[in-house]
């Protein structure tokens, strides 16, 4: 008994194609830049990959605003808002799912309803990723670009190599979060269905 | 008249000889004063043939037929300093080893004052106990140099490294920041020397010093770093890089120098970030053109290196779960 619902409205969808295709562009100049050396233009020449990462990054920080005033005034934000009480324990049930539970054929634990979009890993990850990891990320980069606020000094090292390697990691961390997220879509009813699911909005279940 | 222009030249003569006289007293500190005119085999010779004279800044001229003298100002190019040639790496040599017999004669005779000067490759070139300084490797980039090309030859080894006084200034300073000082020096005697400069070129001298302004901070980069650095072609095989190249072809690119020290990094990119920003506005100075960022500037190739690392383990955790999935073939399951 397949029960379809409307899962992802059009803003929404809107939204999170516009981050992805910012986000991949973030990523390929941001390793341009990262490890091009004179001789070697990474993918990217070097000038050029600033640039666009700097535009994608203004664009990024524009699109992330109305994500955030989206979340505030519709009913996409109650996703965001995690339950500490026993969350340690919902994720080692989500986390052992993944691991054994899903080879064994059991039940996904936190099955998807129109209450719950998000399995608890996933929205431990997203929340980290969108309240946490993306806002440093803004403030690190703009600093970048206003670099008369960055501290001179910081524990003996240049406040603008620290606030650089700090961006860098965080842009590590999201390229990891999107491998995951990619791969961990790719467990839907078939491989693809969730990739549809955020084209069309539908969601397919059992 | 003849009084007011001997005053001229008198001034003129002081003034180099002062010059010189200073830079003296600072290579006598650290070197052994007395130890050439002790040791040389030629210092009496030198001295009666040619230092009576020529090692004299005011000297006596005699004529011998009519029996008169006079004191006579010994030019700036003709004048030799003892206590230097004697401080320098050639010492030991007699003057004429190296200058015609028919100096012997006085006066100079006018085949003589023609003679052709040694250069330094006539000596040390293709001689097995100079090969490590590598003389014809620096004569070849010489040859390809505009003191050579844009001159026709007459920037000689000399008008830098002056045989009578040379010391190996790179093996002596152990290119510390009097290195530095010292080998610009060098180049500023000619090129912020209006005097000298007209020799060879009707171009304004006093340009070369405000040419550098660009620099940001460019009191401490004249300072850290030697003119040749940028301004020669860079040559790992020679200790000092000899082939100078026009004005216009010198390293300008931040990049160049500043690509791997991070040290050296946090001043400069703000600088640069907010020049571009004053210039061109927030828009097309910051965003679009960004000439702040230096590639590798802010690299620590630890983190590059681990990035890399975390991001190859989650694809590889990803590949085995996926051959789970392929073998164990999991049945049907609702989940998201």
């Amino acid at each position: 008994m397949s029960k379809n619902f409307y899962h992802y409205p059009v803003w929404v969808r809107l939204w999170h194609l516009i981050n992805a295709v910012l986000c991949l562009f973030l990523i390929v100049t941001g390793f341009s830049m990262l490890y091009s050396d004179p001789d070697n233009a990474l993918v990217v020449k070097f000038q050029r990959a600033v640039s666009i990462h700097n535009v994608c990054g203004v664009l990024l920080t524009i699109s992330y605003t109305l994500f955030l005033f989206g979340n505030l005034f519709t009913s996409n934000g109650k996703h965001y808002l995690l339950t500490m009480k026993g969350l340690g324990k919902r994720l080692w049930k989500q986390g052992r799912y993944y691991a054994y539970g899903y080879f064994k054929g059991e039940e996904a634990p936190f099955p998807v309803s129109s209450e719950r979009k998000f399995n608890p890993l996933q929205q431990v990850s997203y929340v980290g990723v969108m309240y946490l990891a993306l806002p440093m990320l803004f403030i690190t980069g703009w600093a970048l670009m206003f670099p008369e606020f960055i501290l001179k000094k910081f524990l003996g090292f240049s406040g603008i190599f620290l606030t650089d390697q700090f961006h860098v990691i965080l842009g590590f961390l999201i390229v990891i979060f999107l491998f995951i997220h990619l791969y961990v879509i790719t467990m839907g009813k078939t491989p693809l269905s969730n990739f549809r699911s955020i084209i069309t909005g539908w969601q397919e279940s059992h | 008249m003849i009084l007011s222009r001997y005053l001229v030249c008198l001034t003129v003569v002081l003034f180099v000889f002062s010059q010189q006289a200073i830079a003296r007293v600072e290579y006598q500190d650290s070197l052994s004063v007395t130890r050439g005119a002790e040791l040389s085999l030629y210092a009496e010779d030198n001295e009666t043939n040619c230092l009576v004279c020529h090692g004299k800044l005011i000297y006596t001229l005699t004529d011998t037929v009519m029996g008169m003298t006079r004191k006579q100002l010994m030019s700036g190019q003709n004048l030799i300093m003892p206590g230097m040639f004697y401080n320098s790496v050639h010492w030991s040599f007699s003057c004429l080893d190296c200058h015609s017999e028919e100096f012997r004669i006085f006066p100079h005779s006018i085949e003589a004052r023609f003679e052709t000067s040694w250069g330094c490759i006539d000596c040390h070139g293709y001689d097995p106990n100079y090969e490590q300084y590598g003389f014809e490797e620096i004569d070849a980039e010489y040859q390809k140099s505009v003191h050579y090309t844009a001159t026709d030859g007459l920037i000689t080894c000399w008008k830098c490294h002056d045989p009578h006084y040379y010391t190996p200034l790179a093996r002596q300073t152990q290119g510390g920041r009097e290195y530095i000082l010292r080998s610009n020096e060098m180049c500023l005697r000619c090129h912020s020397n209006a005097n000298v400069m007209g020799l060879i070129t009707d171009e304004n001298v006093d340009i070369v010093l405000p040419k550098h302004e660009w620099l940001p901070d460019v009191d401490r980069h004249l300072e850290a770093v030697r003119c040749i650095d940028c301004h020669t072609r860079m040559n790992d095989s020679v200790l000092v890089a000899h082939e100078v190249m026009p004005a216009d072809s010198a390293v300008r690119g931040c990049a160049d120098c500043h690509s791997q020290n991070s040290i050296l990094m946090g001043t400069l990119y703000k600088y640069a970030a907010m020049e571009s920003r004053d210039e061109k506005g927030f828009v097309n100075g910051v965003i679009l053109r960004n000439d702040s960022y230096v590639i590798g500037a802010n690299r620590s190739k630890l983190i590059s290196f681990a990035g890399l690392l975390i991001i190859g383990m989650t694809l590889a955790f990803a590949l085995v779960h996926t051959i789970f999935r392929i073998v164990i073939k999991p049945r049907e399951h609702v989940h998201e």
